[in-house]
């Protein structure tokens, strides 16, 4: 068989075509565009301009804020529930499938969809939720509509969502444990909680490390659920914007691409630099 | 003894908890579509209908389009997936079972395109659609998504799993690449064909932002766009929204659960792997 | 045409892209309908070797002849050969018949699916497999799949028929039976046969000649008995036996071979058998366990560590330098555990090699 077998790229061909249209370009593109000024009709060189704006824009510093007090407190948040619910599934629960079906729910279904439930069940007169919290005579804010609420509101929904995919690749990296440790731990008459902390939490490393990576790169994204919930704003006021949100906003409505060029480039190099810290921090728990 | 006990009953009841708040928006979801626009505002808030209002799907249906975004929704989740199944398909075929040079530099790009956010791509993308002059169309709609670097990624390590002398075996039985593509390699992987096409259309349903930017006439719309501006221009009539937002869900929901093992499984398969 | 060269392989050399030379310089021939078998210690390049006879694999360098033409250009599909591979490679989703008709309907010279089924159907009974045309190969014994694999490669009627350790994953009665059945098969059909084992046994059962690999070459390439009575090397004396050969260091001064508890003087070896003038210096005796026998006259005395039975032999085990030496018996001797012997050697049955393993006697 040949060492060099050109058919290969006739093969490769339609992937590289729409990669390079569609993934590769853009990103340069996006890259171009940010030190670029004027209209999508009509772009011109202007330097560093679009950063200087929005450096100096409080809105994009709120935005910046959201999404990082976001990501920082949702995905801890809910990797640690899922941690929690995913180790009670397997190790208490005879019907794991059931309860793994239950809670993979969310991922398959429409943010929008769920968001205007929630917006529903979040409702400060008649939604649910504040009925529960009144009659076990607990403070029920206005979820919705209360400007200094919106962020909270954002990460409830965020961590609800979250839940699902954290399960159900926790439970499978719960089921690659081998299930020998376990057999011998018991020999040692090790307890439920020796056990949870010195077998599985170790073993859990590279899935957290993972999950953790995906968790903050997916929470540096968020734009549709904040649009769901606060039906295509970004709550009352702009109180609850997000980095995508600004950048929607200044490329589509506000009309200046270059500036959002520039907040995508920005964006980009914080995920970067999140995934890295994350890597070294995994790195040196994994180390311990 | 009885410490114990007590453990268990408090991990079954912070399960239960959970799942009921998993569950529990769904179900909201359902029950509120058959509400009254009464029901649905009263101080306390009702949770099953006195009386199931069929006729707020015939109101959705009357006030939005809601058809022709299930036809659109169907068609470009559809094409999508079968277009970047394919393309996928080959590519990964040529990564897994072909030796040329250049390999280990694709390789290498793919895997850092992974990842790019979307997010950050998607702007620009819709520059490049507007420049072909395809906002509004259906082609518009699907023509990024048409390859995946992240299903071809998971096909590989698919195709990777079954045995190299197989392939041999193909070739020395005078089949061409094409004749092992679609007689040996599609048979022996439909398992994971099946996943990958299934993940694919969940997220063809669910997509938002994309058809957000590229389409502005209602026609054109898909499911998620159109209810979330069905969801605007309802007001405050929620009942009616709940009802669209279940129209919505539903089918997902329904083919979730009859592929509930096959999902779940590619879904811990190709992460653990990533 | 040449028939005794029916398949010619020359100065084949083989680097892989990592930069292991799996085959260093091998040139053999094969004999038209000959069955041949490639023995080998594991991971001595067998399979390569085979990959490159069927196109599998490129050479770096040297040339594979097939009826007197270079094939080294042709693809896998023209070179007219069949490929049992190791691990059988059938194709799991498809039937037993479907996996047999494969090659008949598929590529440029496909048949119609009736002639395919009757050609497929013919060589299933040659391999006794008709009745399990509807099975899965997940369902078959190893023994059955490995009929179906073979009635794979022979559907195409290749003109040479490559065996890669198609009875490694069997056990050992179901080798013996099958191993027979494998031969019978070949030589009914007629076909050239290149067979891959590690097992000398299995080769000298089986093949017609044997060529035997060590290091990315061949150590010595002849008929089946030669490996036991004049083996070309070190390496092969001690590869083919069972028992092994015993090894004794000695040192050759004028006219005697010392070893620490033995001497023979070279006037009682057989001159003849001498490949060349012996400088003085180190050597290896070497000796096969029959040929070291107790006898009353013996060259040296020494005490039975352990007697093993095997069959209708048994085999003496006793310590020489601290390594282990044995000599076969028969039944019948009287010698116990723990007795003192005197051994002798047949001097005209012995191997000198040099440290570096040439045969120098
Ligand atoms: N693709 C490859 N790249 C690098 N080295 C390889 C490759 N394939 C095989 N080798 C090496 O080449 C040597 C010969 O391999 P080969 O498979 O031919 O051995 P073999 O004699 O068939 O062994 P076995 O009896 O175990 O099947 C081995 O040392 C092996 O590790
Ligand atoms: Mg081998």
């Amino acid at each position: 068989m040949k060492t060099n077998q050109k058919k290969a790229w006739l093969f490769l061909a339609p992937t590289i075509i729409f990669v390079t249209l569609f993934s590769i370009y853009p990103i340069l593109r996006a890259f171009g565009m940010s030190f670029q000024g004027g209209s999508l009709i009509d772009l011109h060189w202007n330097g560093f301009s679009n950063y200087q704006y929005i450096f100096n824009d409080p809105e994009f510093w709120l935005a910046i804020k959201n999404t990082v007090l976001y990501a920082v407190i949702s995905v801890p948040v809910g990797l640690a529930i899922s941690i929690m619910l995913a180790w009670i599934i397997f190790d208490k629960v005879k019907h794991k499938s059931f309860f793994e079906t239950t809670f993979f729910m969310p991922y398959v279904t429409s943010t929008i969809a769920i968001g205007i439930v929630f917006r529903y069940i979040f409702n400060g007169d008649y939604g649910m939720l504040n009925f529960l919290l009144r009659s076990l005579h607990l403070p029920a804010p206005d979820w919705i509509d209360d400007p200094a609420m919106s962020l909270t509101t954002i990460i409830i929904f965020g961590i609800w969502s979250s839940l699902a995919f954290n399960i159900v690749i926790l439970m499978g990296a719960l089921r690659n444990i081998d299930p020998n440790f376990y057999t011998i731990a018991d020999m040692y008459g090790a307890s439920g909680r020796d056990k949870f902390w010195r077998i599985t939490m170790p073993e859990l490393v590279p899935t957290i490390a993972f999950l953790l990576t995906m968790n903050v790169i997916g929470a540096f994204k968020i734009y549709t659920s904040v649009y769901a919930l606060f039906n295509g704003q970004a709550g009352v006021g702009n109180s609850g914007t997000t980095a995508v949100f600004y950048i929607y906003n200044k490329f589509q409505i506000v009309g200046t691409p270059g500036v959002a060029m520039a907040a995508t480039v920005i964006l980009f190099l914080i995920i970067l630099f999140a995934t890295f810290l994350q890597r070294k921090m995994m790195k040196k728990v994994g180390e311990n | 003894m009885k410490r114990i006990r007590l453990g268990v009953l408090f991990s079954y009841i912070i399960l239960f908890i959970f799942a009921v708040i998993t569950v529990f928006p769904f179900i909201y979801m359902i029950l509120g579509g058959l509400m009254s626009f009464q029901e649905t505002t009263s101080i306390p808030p009702t949770l099953i209908p006195h009386h199931f209002e069929w006729s707020n799907y015939a109101t959705v249906f009357a006030r939005a389009p809601f058809g022709r975004y299930f036809f659109n929704t169907v068609l470009t989740a559809s094409v999508t997936t079968i277009v970047s199944l394919f393309n996928s398909l080959l590519g990964a075929f040529a990564m897994v079972n072909l030796r040329f040079k250049g390999k280990g530099l694709i390789q290498l790009v793919l895997l850092s395109l992974l990842m790019v956010p979307g997010e950050a791509i998607i702007f620009t993308n819709y520059n490049t659609i507007a420049h072909m002059g395809l906002l509004n169309t259906y082609v518009g709609l699907v023509l990024p998504f048409l390859t995946s670097i992240f299903y071809m990624y998971y096909l590989q390590s698919y195709f990777g799993s079954i045995s190299d002398t197989i392939y041999k075996a193909a070739m020395i039985d005078g089949a061409s690449d094409w004749d092992y593509i679609w007689k040996i390699l599609v048979p022996m992987s439909k398992g994971g064909l099946f996943t990958v096409g299934l993940l694919s259309f969940i997220s063809g349903w669910n997509s938002f932002l994309w058809p957000l930017l590229v389409t502005n006439e209602d026609t054109m719309r898909l499911l998620n766009n159109g209810l979330s501006a069905f969801a605007s221009d309802a007001g405050s009539e929620t009942q009616l929204q709940l009802a669209a937002a279940t129209l919505t869900v539903l089918p997902i929901l329904i083919l979730y659960l009859i592929f509930r093992k096959q999902i779940i499984k590619g879904v811990v398969r190709n992460d653990l792997k990533g | 045409m040449d028939n005794n060269k029916f398949v010619e392989v020359k100065n084949l050399r083989k680097v892989y892209d990592n930069g292991h030379e799996a085959i260093k310089n091998v040139s053999f021939s094969v004999k038209k309908g000959d069955l041949v078998c490639l023995l080998g210690p594991s991971g001595c390049g067998k399979t390569t070797i085979l990959n490159m006879l069927a196109g599998l694999l490129n050479p770096t360098e040297g040339d594979i002849l097939f009826n007197g033409k270079s094939v080294i250009k042709v693809a896998p599909k023209d070179r007219h050969i069949g490929y049992v591979f190791q691990n059988y490679a059938l194709y799991p989703h498809m039937t037993v018949l479907q996996n047999v008709m494969f090659p008949l309907i598929v590529g440029a010279n496909k048949k119609s699916k009736a002639e395919a089924k009757e050609i497929a159907t013919k060589y299933m009974e040659l391999t006794q497999i008709t009745e399990l045309a509807d099975q899965k190969p997940g369902n078959l014994s190893g023994g059955q799949q490995q009929r179906v694999a073979i009635a794979r490669a022979l559907v195409q009627e290749p003109q040479i028929l490559l065996m890669d350790e198609p009875l490694s994953n069997l056990d050992a009665r179901l080798r013996l039976k099958i191993r027979e059945e494998i031969r019978s098969l070949v030589k009914t059909v007629g076909i050239t046969t290149l067979f891959v084992t590690h097992d000398q046994e299995e080769a000298l059962s089986i093949g017609d000649k044997i060529i035997l690999f060590n290091d990315g070459i061949i150590q010595q390439d002849d008929l089946g008995q030669n490996f036991y009575l004049e083996p070309n090397n070190y390496f092969v004396a001690n590869f083919v036996g069972n028992p092994v050969i015993d090894n004794f260091k000695v040192t050759k001064t004028a006219n005697e071979i010392k070893s620490s508890q033995f001497t023979i003087n070279l006037a009682d070896m057989e001159q003849s058998r001498f490949k060349r003038e012996l400088p003085d210096g180190e050597y290896v005796l070497s000796v096969r366990p029959e040929n070291i026998v107790p006898d009353p006259d013996g060259l040296f005395e020494t005490k039975v560590d352990d007697i093993e039975l095997i069959g209708r032999e048994r085999i003496l085990k006793f310590t020489f330098d601290n390594q282990q030496v044995r000599s076969l018996i028969n039944l019948e001797a009287p010698i116990k555990h723990g007795d003192v012997v005197k051994l002798k050697m047949r001097l005209n049955r012995v191997f000198l090699f040099t440290p570096e393993g040439e045969r120098v006697y």
